[in-house]
């Protein structure tokens, strides 16, 4: 048994620790990516805890090993996430593929890279970023020219909050449970490939949203200074939502990615964003592997056919002033509330109803249980009326014309904009 | 800007737009030794097959539960689980216990005792041709 010198072992150990990824950050070198497609051997670790190192341990000159360090064996560390070739064998992914309707052109191998969030697997090649890029970009794109061509006259913050309320994450979030999606305890490479996986204690990847990172991003996130509606056009993402800028503490020796984007940075509800990445991942799926026309279809069918009701979104600060404004606009008569009936007005619930007229025209009813209410409701009425126009159901989207046989695009009516803004 | 926008979530009913099956997951547990089981070995040797290329949304799982009674146990998407013990049944028996339980959507059962239910409730209710003035034929 040869004698262990203390000195020359720790030296080595020094050496050998910076070469190797830090255990806590999940990022696979690219060496790894050949490794993993073929299945890497079960060889155990030959490198043992025994205290009697064997001369491959002990190096005669301090200086040798600092230049050439042992090269790290991959093929020995667990896989992050399932190996790809696993998923043509999990039931739970068939299942999904079968739940979901899926296309036999979009390979399970993909609906298993769907699955996985960069929080789990920090590598592009083996998560779901660019596939939920891909439908990120379309779903937004699909829902915003379904609400403007469908309410052409909605403000400009109804419609951010109508956006949201389609494709925002919590949407996405209930759309994801509602296809029976499960998490993972814990991602990694043992794990059934039909789990999501995602892990919330390390930094996840934000898509590189559609937006600008504006020069005053940090005064704005932290004293809050007011965004103009027109600035939130201009700058920000698609729901009118603050493209945060470079966020400092997210990469403190955590290190995903160099070359990749920049936007890396901590979400506040980890699973929620895993699922609604997953669900734009899905819709980047079909697009890639089944075009452009079965991806709108799916993205009508789970997302645009659900029920949001635009009336609710409504909060009018003044609504008689806008009335009026608006009556001034468009060259009608001021508006006029008139009392059409009362009932109980000196009883406990007084109930009047107003209606608001131009002229002669009826714009607009309210019931309160006083005269003042129920002016301020028959507005709110008159200008919810307006702003909800809608030319039906049939109305077609510039998509349409994407198609072979598509008639030319004719122009659909889109208001010139907001009364007040 | 007078006009706030208030934070809301789309609702989904299923069937509008996508279907999804609420039944994801069907246990299937049998003893191969116990006289009560006969019928579940007949089930999965003759019908299970079928069963289960008919229905790819649902994933099957059959283990043995040895000295125990066979039963049938359906995962729902909405987390809930339902459980039909099919002791001495015969095989088509347990295969109509099997579409009950792919059927079933996994809530509840309560009791119903409004005409409609709706995520737009009507003011009115449903109309009725005994009130009122009548029709007239």
């Amino acid at each position: 048994m040869k004698r262990i010198r203390i000195d020359r072992l720790s030296s080595q150990l020094l050496a050998a620790t910076p070469a190797r990824p830090p255990p806590s950050s999940n990022r696979i070198p690219r060496a790894l990516a050949a490794s993993r497609l073929s299945p890497a051997p079960s060889v155990c670790q030959t490198r043992c805890q025994s205290t009697a190192a064997s001369p491959e341990v002990i190096y005669e000159d301090a200086g040798r090993d600092v230049a050439a360090p042992k090269p790290i064996d991959y093929s020995k560390r667990p896989l992050p996430s399932p190996h790809p070739d696993r998923a043509l064998r999990s039931a739970k992914l068939a299942a999904l593929h079968a739940r979901l309707s899926l296309s036999s052109k979009i390979p399970l191998q993909t609906l298993a890279r769907t699955l996985i969030d960069p929080s789990a697997d920090a590598h592009p090649r083996f998560n779901n970023v660019n596939l939920a890029f891909v439908g990120a970009a379309l779903l937004q794109y699909h829902t915003s020219e379904f609400l403007v061509t469908r309410y052409p006259r909605l403000p400009m913050t109804i419609l951010f909050a109508a956006m949201k309320g389609y494709a925002g994450v919590p949407a996405l979030h209930q759309i994801a449970r509602a296809w029976g999606i499960e998490a993972a305890a814990t991602p990694g490479e043992e794990v059934d490939p039909g789990l999501l996986q995602f892990a919330p204690d390390r930094p996840t990847v934000t898509m590189n949203r559609w937006g600008y990172v504006r020069a005053e991003s940090k005064e704005l996130q932290r004293y809050k200074w007011r965004r103009g509606v027109s600035s939130r056009i201009l700058y920000d993402d698609a729901f009118g939502e603050l493209v945060p800028g470079e966020s400092e503490q997210s990469h403190d020796g955590l290190e995903l990615s160099k070359q990749r984007n920049t936007k890396d940075m901590i979400v506040e509800d980890v699973a929620q964003n895993a699922h609604a990445n997953f669900v734009r991942a899905v819709i980047g799926a079909v697009y890639l592997h089944c075009g452009r026309d079965v991806a709108k279809t799916f993205a009508k069918a789970h997302v645009l056919s659900r029920q949001l009701d635009l009336a609710n979104l409504f909060n009018f600060k003044l609504p008689t002033r806008e009335l009026v404004r608006l009556c001034a606009r468009e060259n009608f008569d001021a508006p006029v509330a008139r009392l059409l009936s009362e009932t109980g007005r000196l009883s406990r619930t007084p109930v009047f109803v107003v209606g608001i007229y131009s002229g002669t025209d009826k714009l607009g009813e309210g019931v309160g249980p006083s005269l003042d209410a129920a002016r301020i409701s028959a507005a709110i009425n008159a200008l919810k009326s307006w702003y909800l126009y809608s030319p039906g159901d049939t109305v077609g989207v510039p998509s349409d014309t994407l198609a072979e046989d598509a008639a030319p695009w004719k122009p659909v009516y889109v208001d010139i904009g907001e009364i007040i803004s | 800007m007078t006009i706030r926008a208030l934070e809301k979530v789309s609702v989904g009913q299923n069937g509008v737009g996508a279907f999804i099956l609420q039944c994801k997951r069907m246990d299937i547990h049998y003893c191969d030794y116990s006289g009560s089981s006969r019928g579940m070995n007949a089930f999965i040797k003759s019908q299970l097959a079928k069963f289960a290329s008919t229905h790819p949304q649902i994933e099957f799982a059959v283990s043995p539960r040895p000295r125990k009674h066979p039963v049938l146990t359906g995962h729902y998407i909405n987390g809930k689980h339902k459980s039909i013990c099919v002791k001495n049944m015969d095989s088509l028996q347990i295969l109509k216990k099997a579409e009950l339980l792919r059927d079933a959507s996994g809530e509840k059962i309560r009791k119903v005792n409004k005409p409609i239910t709706s995520i737009t409730e009507s003011v009115r209710g449903v109309w009725s041709p005994y009130h009122g003035k009548g029709m007239a034929v």
